[in-house]
């Protein structure tokens, strides 16, 4: 039982690592993506909506080949920190931050977009810059869809399975998430476990989803009031 | 001014040109030409939709990126295509209202006024978001949410968190077409009222001539992207055929200032000076000295060359015939009668009744078809006019 309570501590730690890293990033894309037209846009539109067209298992491994021992990045890691990225906790979170990416940035471009861009060219006549009018009107009117994009981005990081197993390997203890978990009792026969992490598995997604669409719903609302 | 000034159509008179532009923007399916001088009054841009009225407000306020050509605020370049200057919104001192307000729904009306008066420095601030409460009579409403407000209220409060800013001209782009008549009858007053009390120089965009007779110094006239008059308002009624577009679009009121000295706790109609007139009207409760708009549409008046007798309208006001504007199939007939009421007339009756230029004529109005209004909270009784 202890076990299974580390096992999900750390995979809850593993998503959380995982949307600390696609907040941001989704976010801006989400903003070029809903405000911006430029040359080449399609091509950033199809980059973010690949990994959720390819095999989980094909992301991880390009991952492995852009983040070992031998690419840039994991030699500028080694260099700096003396330790690999793969086969951590850290590589872990950046296979489900992968993964998770394209959900949630569909969530916040639709949620960017859904903001009246009247109010942002009225704040810009106002004297605020672009980033005070992102910050103190898009953001603020879109946070529901925002956070709906984080709750399906965490869920969709917290079931990664795929990416994850290549790039971080399922190390009890270090890398074993409740997915990787499942799959060895799953192989060990170990029946009454594997429920043990479903019923956990089911309670998290359940508590996510209800609060996405319940978000979702208000968010709905909330402009429909505003456009009167 | 600019060496580009000379030449550029001008009604300023002899006042220096605040706002001078000369531009052309480019779209896939349309372009829009147009030059001008634009005085300390309240120029309105004039014309049917689709002419190019909002594409000009936004190349001057750089939401809309011009061709070519330049714009200028007082001695402030805003864009020119040959000095390769383009001021980004933020930085050209401009206010702008729009048609729906766009008020910020997420806060409260202080919140809203107070938005660009942070932004704005503070040397040069010269309006206090409290002092534009009180103007606009909003004072009350500070901590309401935008989806508490009534259309009216809206407007007054995007021009509050506009004017906040101590913009060195304000652009109203259709600031009424949301509002019924009633509620522009007042807006049209607080308008004036910021005009003259803040020397605001203001251009207003309308495809109604009725807002531009009533609210505008000067009017220039756009159609298909290209200016087809500059001229003063009334004027301009020659060259805009009346009655040719959407007659309510089209409708002239006259919507006037005005003092109750009658009035009756019965609630029956009691009587409204207007100017040196005196209109019998439903004054509702309103009490003996009360400030009031009064709104009476021009069709709704009825002209005769003799004093009519053994009629049931109630108002019966003799005057001078003072103009006759337009050349459609429908005149305006601005007559003197202590107050210059405007009356809608059909060509053929002009010429039936011989109506010209100083003849006596008597105008004809049922009270019931006079909106007597709360008057916009006027400070011109402190003496500034």
């Amino acid at each position: 039982m202890n076990s299974d309570l580390s096992i999900v501590l750390l995979s809850l730690q593993i998503a959380g690592l995982a949307m600390a890293l696609v907040i941001p990033l989704g976010i801006a894309t989400a903003w070029l993506l809903a405000r911006r037209n430029f040359r080449g846009k399609f091509i950033l539109e199809a980059a973010t909506t690949l990994p959720l067209a390819l095999p989980p298992v094909l992301v991880g491994f390009v991952l492995l080949w852009a983040t070992g021992g031998n690419s840039w990045p994991g030699r500028a890691v080694n260099s700096l920190f003396g330790v690999d990225i793969v086969f951590t906790w850290v590589a872990a979170a950046i296979a489900a931050a992968v993964v998770a990416f394209p959900l949630s940035v569909r969530a916040f471009t639709s949620a960017i977009a859904g903001v009246d861009s009247r109010l942002e060219v009225a704040a810009r006549g106002l004297g605020a810059g672009p980033l005070r009018v992102f910050f103190t009107i898009t953001l603020p009117l879109a946070y529901r869809g925002v956070l709906a994009g984080v709750l399906l981005g965490f869920v969709r990081a917290f079931s990664e399975f795929g990416a994850t197993i290549v790039i971080a390997g399922n190390i009890p203890g270090r890398t074993q998430t409740v997915p990787s978990a499942i799959f060895t009792r799953i192989s060990t026969g170990d029946d009454a476990a594997v429920w043990r992490l479903a019923i956990v598995s089911v309670v998290i997604a359940i508590a996510a989803l209800g609060a996405h669409n319940y978000l979702l719903r208000r968010s709905g609302d909330e402009s429909r009031g505003a456009s009167r | 001014m600019m060496p580009e000034a000379a030449g550029l159509p001008t009604l300023t008179g002899d006042s220096e040109p605040v706002l001078e532009f000369d531009l052309r923007v480019d779209r896939a399916d349309f372009s829009l030409q147009a030059a001008g001088q634009f005085g300390p009054g309240i120029t309105a841009v004039f014309g049917p939709s689709g002419a190019g009225k909002s594409t000009l407000l936004g190349a001057i306020a750089g939401s809309v990126s011009p061709a070519s050509g330049h714009i200028a605020l007082f001695d402030r370049m805003l864009y020119s295509s040959a000095h390769n200057v383009n001021l980004s919104p933020e930085r050209r001192r401009v206010g702008f209202v729009y048609q729906d307000a766009a008020l910020f729904p997420h806060m409260s009306v202080q919140s809203n006024i107070e938005y660009g008066y942070r932004l704005t420095p503070s040397d040069r601030r010269r309006l206090k978001p409290n002092d534009l409460a009180d103007l606009l009579a909003i004072s009350h409403l500070l901590q309401r949410r935008p989806a508490e407000l009534s259309g009216g209220e809206k407007q007054r409060v995007a021009l509050a968190r506009t004017l906040a800013t101590s913009p060195e001209l304000l652009l109203l782009d259709e600031p009424m077409s949301a509002l019924d008549i009633r509620l522009r009858g007042i807006v049209i007053g607080y308008l004036r009222l910021v005009h003259r009390e803040l020397a605001m120089p203001m251009v207003y965009v309308s495809h109604s001539i009725s807002e531009v007779l009533a609210i505008a110094d000067a009017a220039m006239v756009l159609d298909n992207g290209r200016v087809t008059a500059f001229d003063a308002p009334r004027r301009l009624l020659n060259r805009v055929s009346v009655g040719e577009n959407d007659a309510s679009d089209f409708a002239v009121d006259n919507i006037l200032e005005g003092q109750i000295v009658e009035s009756h706790t019965s609630g029956a109609a009691g009587k409204v000076r207007i100017g040196s007139a005196l209109i019998t009207a439903p004054t509702g409760h309103r009490e003996f000295g009360e400030k009031v708009v009064v709104a009476i549409g021009s069709q709704e008046i009825i002209v005769a060359t003799e004093r009519p007798s053994g009629i049931s309208a109630r108002n019966v006001l003799g005057g001078a015939i003072k103009s006759i504007d337009g050349d459609g199939p429908t005149r305006i007939v601005t007559v003197d009668c202590g107050a210059d009421l405007m009356a809608e007339v059909t060509a053929a009756a002009i010429v039936e009744l011989g109506l010209e230029t100083g003849k006596q004529v008597y105008l004809v109005v049922k009270s019931s078809s006079i909106t007597v209004m709360d008057a916009f909270r006027d400070q011109s009784a402190t003496g500034a006019r």
